[in-house]
C-alpha cells in the first residue's frame, strides 16, 4: 500500500533528503511544508497517512504545531512523528506528553528512515 | 548513519543495494546544493568563537550560534559526517550554556570548530 506522509520542516535540505529517501526505499508518495503554519494547511488538505514534524522551527515551533494538528477535527487522527536533533531526557518526556507517535532523531539514516517510521507506527509491508 | 543500519535479509539485498547507489548518488548532489549553506553556518560559528575568545559575544549572536549548531548537528551525519554531528552537537551545548565559559572551554571550542570546518570542507566520503 502506498502510504502518504506530510514532511514539515524549515530546513530545506533535510526535506529533500527525506523525501527522497521515503520515495525511492519505500516508494511512498510525500508532501512537504516549510512551517508551521503551511504543515496544519497541508495536513487538512492533504490527509497524509502520518506526519513527520520538525521540532525547532522559526514562529511556530513543532510542538505548538503538534498541539494544533491534535486540536483539530481534521487532523486530530493523523499520527505524529517529531523529528529533532534534540537528545536531552527532559525534551523527551515533554514531547511524549505532548502526544506524538514516536520520536526520530537527527541526523537520520536515509536509507531506514522509512523502516523506523513503519516500526514506530505498528506498519507492516503490504498494509 | 550507518551503525544504526538492520542487517538486510537475502531477499532483500539486491533491492536494498540498489536504493543503496541510487540514495547514495542523490545526496551527494544534493550534498553539492547545500554545501554552501552548510559553510556558512560553520564560518558563523568560527566567528561566533572569535568572538566569544575576545570576549565580545552577545545575546543575539550567541542565539544565532546555538540555531546554527543545531541544525548542523541535524544534518551532518545524515550527509555521512557523523563525526561533524557529534562535533557540531558540542558547539551547541558550549554555545547554549547560561554561565560565561573559561579558557578551556573557549580552547576546545576553537580545537572543534576548527575540525568541523575541515570536515565541511573536505566533504562526505563517497565509498562510506
Amino acid at each position: 500500500m502506498t502510504r502518504r506522509i506530510l514532511i514539515i520542516d524549515d530546513e530545506d535540505d533535510i526535506r529533500q533528503v527525506a523525501a527522497m529517501s521515503l520515495e525511492t526505499v519505500a516508494g511512498w508518495d510525500v508532501v512537504l511544508a516549510n512551517s508551521g503554519k503551511q504543515g496544519i494547511e497541508r495536513a487538512s488538505a492533504e490527509q497524509p497517512d502520518a506526519i513527520l514534524l520538525d521540532v525547532m522551527m522559526p514562529e511556530m515551533d513543532g510542538p505548538t504545531t503538534l498541539l494544533k494538528l491534535k486540536a483539530s477535527g481534521m487532523t486530530s487522527h493523523i499520527p505524529v512523528l517529531l523529528l529533532t536533533a534534540k537528545v536531552q531526557g527532559p525534551d523527551q518526556r515533554k514531547f511524549a506528553e505532548l502526544g506524538v507517535a514516536a520520536t526520530l532523531f537527527k541526523p537520520f539514516d536515509p536509507l531506514t528512515l522509512a523502516r523506523q517510521i513503519s516500526a514506530a507506527l505498528g506498519w507492516k509491508e503490504g498494509d | 548513519m550507518p551503525s544504526d543500519k538492520t542487517a538486510p535479509t537475502a531477499a532483500s539485498l539486491p533491492e536494498e543495494q540498489s536504493n543503496e547507489q541510487k540514495m547514495q548518488s542523490m545526496i551527494s548532489a544534493l550534498w553539492e546544493r547545500s554545501r554552501h549553506t552548510v559553510a556558512e553556518r560553520a564560518r558563523l560559528l568560527q566567528n561566533a568563537g572569535e568572538l566569544w575568545n575576545e570576549n565580545r559575544l552577545d545575546t543575539a549572536t550567541k542565539l544565532r550560534a546555538v540555531d546554527s549548531a543545531h541544525k548542523l548537528a541535524g544534518v551532518l551525519g545524515t550527509f555521512g559526517l557523523p563525526r561533524g554531528t557529534d562535533l557540531a552537537r558540542e558547539a551547541e551545548g558550549l554555545f547554549g550554556q547560561s554561565t560565561p565559559p573559561d579558557k578551556a572551554e573557549i580552547e576546545r571550542l576553537q580545537v572543534l570548530l576548527a575540525e568541523l570546518t575541515r570536515l565541511i570542507d573536505r566533504g562526505p566520503n563517497p565509498t562510506v
